[in-house]
């Protein structure tokens, strides 16, 4: 039976890690500003972290939250981890930026920026922290939708060799944070049921 | 774990609309790649491979009513699954329930762009408009114009779209989930990534050329390719001819950087790798390669280094980039590429790589220029490399 | 010179989101790719929006701007021989 193992939820309020808030106090409002004092709250010592958009830091926040928590060793190249997400909005909180930079008027279009309009860059950002050598995947859906987010993840086990998926919904638009990131484990003795009616309690 | 076939398939490209036509383009050696003719942008300098129909023809072409709302990414997409339906004897059956699952980036983009303006008016005309502007929606388009499919799925993994479109829907067929899937992507151009891959100096102003050690960057192209995928016992149940076998597929992830393939092709030579392993094939096996051959810099040098690494450096099979002729369809090229892979395939000729002249001299190749091929053509492999380092090879071999 | 110098490690910064960077962490002469600040390839872009945002000048040949990018040195000298702003 498949094993979600550890998950984290990040919205504006707080994040959680497995059942407990951890212990962020935030000043100021919420957007972008957060997402860093999330990150000195890691002290990841990334400084890369800086220059992804808002939907990569996101993800990329709650990624390192749940693979710290199960010890994951990042040094070392692994194919046997997938790495699936999905939101709503792909990504239109980068986009606007972006098209902010091709103003007629003001015309100067920003490379660093444009790179972020893609929704699976943040797949691209974990699997590089990480060295996951596995398949990754991005989806867009109507809403959150734990059956078919369910599916998404059992199609990326049918791969041969994957035997975990750091998978969830990653969705963040206008200052607005709703992260859903978990690792599910092909054979655990530990975690939740990995199914339906768990994914959207999580949620 | 079950067969998946090809039952059908269609593609619109700057070759021109449906099979017959790319067929056409592909032996006469003309390219789609020219100056733009539609898209209005400040670039009109840079060769693009648009589709040649202006978005009021495509209307006409797909059927779609003046008054309903609709994208070009939708029409192109539409156009494309009728012949696909078509070929596969599936179109108007309701009961066979497919499933649709399509790669898009630009969605309705390119008529946002062009009305926000007039939307931040007091105007309300253009208002409408944002209601196509996303992915999910175009897929719901192209699906409702036909109907009948029991699930849609919208993927967006920039260039690998399409390609990961097949992956997934050959997976439901293996793993029981349908019977018949329907895959491919959909994309058309528009001034948000024109300007985006020019910022990112990655486009050539002159025709791509692919392979070749003068090659420049890419030039953006627009096309919708679909294939229908079917279960062996539905194949057998309605008594179709299948057209060729889905062997094998791998997706990788290159881990190196957002836009750039790492140097020497890692996370490709895992793709490649993957697929023949699914496959059941040796490299040897394999008698062409439409590689993924942007004609930047950097994806040849990295996707030359990763052919020889898996296939030895002195049995590259043919290989050749078909990039040089639609331009890069990004979210549909895994689509356009596998349509066109299969035609030579089941056609038995090689596409010409065009625009090369000047070898590579770290590659131990050299891309096809000669349509023949040196053997009969029984499986061919076909690449899409999205950035986020996300990596795809699909393999399609002949029954 | 000096003030153009501060004044472009300040836009350095600000551009390519060095955010636990100040200007007085930048060693002016210290290559800014590889070694130094370590920048990649989307960073060398960006610095050709700089320059043309904030001094005018347009480089069109990004192999040239290799030379012209080493260091912060090169870049300052570079722009007050060029800058049309």
């Amino acid at each position: 039976m498949k094993k979600i193992t550890s998950y984290c939820r990040i919205t504006d309020q707080q994040v959680i890690l497995n059942g407990k808030k951890l212990e962020i106090s935030f000043s100021g409002d919420p957007g972008s500003a957060r997402l860093t004092e999330i990150y000195r709250y890691l002290d990841a010592k990334y400084p890369k972290f800086h220059k992804m958009d808002n939907l990569s830091k996101a993800g990329f926040l709650a990624s390192e939250i749940v693979l710290r928590s199960l010890d994951y060793d990042s040094e070392t190249p692994d194919g046997s981890t997938s790495v699936v997400f999905a939101n709503r909005s792909a990504s239109l909180d980068d986009d606007k930026r972006f098209q902010e930079t091709i103003d007629p008027d003001n015309y100067y279009p920003s490379p660093a920026v444009f790179v972020y309009t893609l929704p699976n860059i943040v797949t691209g950002e974990v699997a590089i922290r990480n060295k996951i050598l596995g398949e990754t995947s991005f989806f867009i859906l109507k809403d959150f939708d734990a059956e078919k987010i369910h599916i998404f993840i059992e199609w990326a086990f049918s791969s041969p060799g994957i035997n975990r998926v750091l998978c969830g919904w990653t969705e963040y638009l206008d200052d607005l944070c709703d992260v859903l990131v978990m690792m599910v484990e092909k054979e655990s003795p530990e975690g939740m049921d990995f199914n339906t009616l768990n994914i959207n309690q999580l949620y | 774990m079950e067969k998946v076939y090809v039952t059908g398939y269609g593609i619109i490209s700057a070759l021109g609309a449906g099979t017959p036509a790319t067929l056409e383009s592909l032996h006469r050696r003309k390219s789609g790649i020219g100056p733009l003719r539609w898209l209005e942008s400040m670039h009109s300098h840079l060769p693009c491979a648009e589709i040649p129909f202006s978005t009021d023809e495509l209307r006409r072409m797909a059927g779609v009513p003046e008054e309903e709302m609709t994208t070009r990414t939708s029409l192109m997409g539409i156009i494309a699954l009728g012949e696909a339906l078509e070929m596969a004897g599936i179109r108007g059956k309701n009961s066979l329930n497919p499933v649709l699952i399509s790669g898009t980036t630009v969605g309705g983009m390119e008529n946002t762009e062009k009305y926000f303006l007039k939307m931040l008016t007091p105007d309300k005309t253009y208002d409408d408009y944002i209601l196509s502007h996303d992915c999910g929606v175009c897929t719901q388009m192209i699906a409702d114009h036909y109907g009948g499919f029991s699930m849609l799925s919208t993927l967006s993994t920039a260039c690998s779209s399409a390609a990961n479109a097949l992956i997934m829907g050959s997976d439901m067929i293996r793993t029981g989930r349908t019977t018949i899937a329907v895959v491919g992507g959909s994309e058309c151009l528009s001034k948000f990534h024109l300007n985006g891959f020019n910022t990112l100096k990655i486009l050539d102003k002159d025709p791509c050329r692919p392979f070749d050690d003068t090659r420049a960057g890419l030039n953006l192209g627009e096309g919708a390719a679909y294939l229908v995928l079917e279960s062996e016992a539905s194949v057998k149940a309605r008594g179709v001819k299948p057209l060729c076998l889905v062997a094998g597929y791998g997706n990788a992830c290159d881990a190196y950087h957002q836009t750039a393939s790492s140097p020497e092709g890692d996370g490709a030579v895992l793709s490649m790798t993957k697929a023949l392993k699914e496959a059941g094939l040796t490299p040897g096996d394999i008698d062409y390669v439409n590689a993924h051959g942007t004609g930047t810099p950097n994806n040849d040098e990295s996707e030359g280094k990763a052919l020889m690494r898996v296939f030895g450096a002195d049995s590259v099979p043919p290989v050749s980039s078909t990039k040089s002729y639609t331009g890069h369809t990004t979210s549909a090229a895994g689509g356009v590429e596998s349509v066109i892979s299969i035609l030579a395939m089941l056609n038995d000729f090689l596409p010409v790589n065009l625009n090369y002249k000047n070898p590579m001299e770290m590659l131990s190749f050299r891309p096809v220029t000669d349509e023949k091929p040196p053997r009969p053509i029984r499986h061919v492999m076909t690449n899409s490399f999205g950035f986020g380092g996300n990596d795809t090879t699909c393999i399609f071999s002949k029954i | 010179m000096e003030e153009l110098i501060l004044e472009l490690k300040k836009q350095i910064i600000e551009a390519l989101n060095l955010e636990d960077i100040t200007p007085d962490d930048i060693d002016t002469n210290a290559p800014l790719f590889v070694e130094g600040l370590g920048l990649d390839s989307i960073d060398a872009l960006e610095l050709i929006v700089l320059m043309e945002k904030n001094y005018g000048i347009k480089l069109e040949d990004p192999g040239k701007s290799k030379e012209i990018f080493k260091s912060v040195a090169t870049m300052a000298e570079y722009i007050q021989k060029h800058r049309t702003k």
